[in-house]
């Protein structure tokens, strides 16, 4: 096994994280450690990590958390007003005193991965592709991972409530969270998920999620990153949608100290529809990319991306995201729409949108923007009365909503709106 | 209520714009200052609203017995202070109601008056709508956003009789303005005349002094006030042209 000094101190703690007999995916977690260790850390020079800056994850190793205790208290910014299914996780463990499970209605199959792993053994939690594809990352997870959210829908089940999937870290040490997720909806089904992330100390979320819709399925998906100011974050969301099925996702990127989300959607059905939806708000020194991969595998399909970020003080955004559509993906109708403000001279994001058209009936477009806030419009609402921060507040805002209102839901709108107001960047003025 | 003393003002590329200006305008009267293009009379507006970009490099203004130049251009709107933009800016997402709200609390806290709920709001709102004859789907909007210059020169005024300012100073509020839409913000102009109220209307036509009575009429000309009068003023302007006041 090749080891490197990035690598090793993870290839050395399998055996004791991972390393007992009766884990039916024993060998599948070897040759995903192994992938790992072949594959190495990430570098800037691989064009899908170009834009993220890894040091803070090399300067320390994380070794595998042994489990963690969080307060119910944790939970209140958190979670959502009104009924839920909510299933919390910490330091990557099912922590059931802190779910509520209880009212699943007839078809619908929500829990942690541990025990889908048990119950639910056509589930597929790993598959061929952490073990041969190319994250390093996921192979790690793969290796390494605890538990996650389960989520099966039958045919034709439409959940009654959200689904609240709510992850917490906790850490005095570094400590790394490997979690594995699974969402199954069979044609026809509908789910609306919320997933929360947070914590405290230097804990780093390593988050796979795969989501398998079938026909006419529905997923709505909402991430609220709101982890602990010395966290690393890192997911990877890997989606297949069916004929006729519809993605719907939000993700509001508040916390960590370094984040990336990376999101690969194939659209394998005719007129499948993701849309994918994001705002980011980073200060401080906060380093985040989000990448996007859409796939248009079948003809007909459609996909709406807009991400809108602002950033201040030294902080750092990435933004790429690639559209392909493949031969005989007629009726392709893509949009790709990134916006970023910048709120002090020092704050810098980079920015790759990118159509690969292989197919020649299709709508695509993409664009980017980089600018500063309004001068004007800041003295305008000056000039009426309202007070610097106010005035800036209420811009900031103003560059959010439209992204924000590609969340359909009210009650859950105004919840992301709370995280968004709340945010201390929106407080501080100008540094030049 | 306002006093400008050898006022001196340089734009960010160090050009004087304003090479000593002095004007003293009591409670209750309206000036109004005509000048040809290029005359300064935007960049006054604009230092005495404290928009970013003009360095005072000498004189001063005093407002209520204050050092204007002082204070944020957020905290001169507090005091009382209120200019009507030539160019309103438009700005998206921002809901116009939500906007109006929020300067109106902001002005009532400085005078030491109760937020308004919202329904006092409302009702303030409705009547004064009426006055500039602008319709309630305005509101809906986001600020300015999808206004016809008209549309964004009325909401100006609207804004003005929302905040009851000491001191207005409305730039260029005619320009671009149909003689319907002039007749309608005029109405409102002059329907917000009160004895401790003062205005200073900044103006390149006559024409809406047609409607508007000014108690004084300033020509501006190189960045200096060269002739003061009272309203005949404006009708030798009209007849004569600026050329016959060119500063020499």
């Amino acid at each position: 096994m090749t080891e490197t000094t990035q690598t090793k101190p993870y290839i050395d703690a399998f055996p004791a994280a991972r390393g007992g007999a009766g884990d039916r995916l024993r060998p599948q977690r070897e040759a995903a450690l192994a992938r790992f260790a072949a594959l190495g850390f990430p570098t800037r020079r691989q064009e899908a990590w170009r834009f993220t800056d890894l040091r803070p994850l090399e300067r320390q190793s994380y070794p595998p958390s042994a489990g963690g205790a969080a307060p119910a208290a944790a939970l209140d910014a958190l979670r959502l007003a009104g009924a839920t299914h909510r299933l919390v996780l910490v330091n990557g463990r099912f922590a059931p005193e802190l779910s509520d499970l209880a009212a699943l209605p007839e078809g619908a199959w929500i829990g942690p991965s541990a025990q889908a792993l048990a119950e639910r053994p056509a589930l597929s939690l790993l598959d061929a592709g952490e073990i041969d594809g190319a994250q390093p990352f996921a192979a790690l997870n793969a290796a390494f991972f605890t538990d996650g959210a389960v989520i099966a829908l039958a045919p034709g089940v439409v959940l009654d409530r959200p689904v609240e999937i709510i992850h917490l870290g906790r850490a005095e040490a570094p400590v790394s969270l490997h979690l594995r997720s699974r969402i199954e909806l069979a044609p026809g089904s509908r789910a609306r998920v919320v997933e929360s992330f947070a914590g405290t100390g230097p804990y780093w979320t390593n988050a796979v999620l795969g989501v398998e819709l079938g026909a006419g399925a529905t997923l709505e998906h909402v991430r609220l990153q709101d982890e602990g100011v010395e966290a690393i974050h890192l997911s990877l969301a890997r989606l297949r949608l069916g004929a006729g099925a519809c993605y719907d996702a939000f993700a509001l990127t508040l916390g960590g100290a370094l984040s990336r989300q990376d999101v690969q959607v194939e659209l394998a059905g005719e007129g499948a529809r993701v849309g994918l939806g994001g705002v980011y708000l980073l200060r401080g020194t906060q380093e985040a990319t989000t990448a996007l991969l859409v796939d248009h595998a079948a003809p007909g399909c459609t996909t709406r991306e807009l991400f809108k970020g602002v950033i201040g003080d030294r902080a750092h955004g990435a933004f790429q995201g690639a559209i392909a559509v493949r031969p005989g993906a007629q009726k392709t109708d893509a949009h790709q729409l990134n916006k970023n403000l910048l709120l002090s001279r020092r704050a810098t994001v980079d920015t790759k949108p990118a159509l690969e058209i292989l197919a020649d009936d299709v709508k695509c477009s993409h664009g980017a923007t980089v600018g500063d806030l309004d001068e004007g419009a800041l003295f305008y609402l000056r000039a009426r009365g309202i007070a610097e921060a106010e005035a800036r507040r209420m811009l900031i805002e103003a560059f959010a909503a439209d992204a924000l209102d590609m969340v359909e839901d009210t009650a859950l709108r105004a919840h992301l709106a709370g995280h968004l107001q709340r945010w201390p960047g929106l407080r501080e003025s100008r540094e030049t | 209520m306002l006093e400008i003393r050898n006022l001196h003002a340089r734009i960010a590329d160090g050009r004087e714009v304003l090479k000593g200006i002095d004007l003293a305008v009591a409670p209750g009267e309206v000036h109004a200052i005509m000048g040809p293009n290029g005359s300064g009379k935007s960049t006054l507006a604009s230092v005495l609203s404290g928009r970013p970009g003009y360095e005072v490099t000498q004189g001063g203004v005093t407002y209520l017995g204050r050092d204007l130049l002082a204070l944020g251009p957020d905290e001169r709107a507090r005091e009382g202070v209120f200019l009507a933009f030539q160019y309103p800016v438009e700005i998206p997402g921002v809901n116009n109601m939500y906007f109006l709200r929020a300067a109106l609390n902001s002005v009532r806290r400085a005078r030491g008056e109760p937020d308004l709920d919202a329904g006092q709001f409302l009702k303030t709102v409705r009547a004064k709508l009426k006055l500039l004859e602008i319709g309630d789907d305005l509101l809906q909007r986001a600020v300015n956003v999808g206004f016809s210059g008209g549309e964004k020169k009325r909401n100006e005024i609207f804004q003005m009789a929302m905040l009851e300012p000491r001191l207005a100073i409305l730039d260029e509020t005619d320009s671009g303005l149909d003689i319907d839409a002039l007749r309608v913000v005029a109405h409102g102009i002059n329907k917000l005349r009160a004895p401790d109220r003062a205005m200073v209307l900044i103006t390149h036509y006559q024409r809406l002094l047609d409607y508007i009575e000014p108690d004084r009429v300033h020509v501006l000309s190189g960045g200096r006030i060269v002739k003061s009068g009272d309203k005949t003023l404006a009708g030798e302007l009209e007849k004569h042209g600026y050329a016959a006041f060119e500063a020499a």
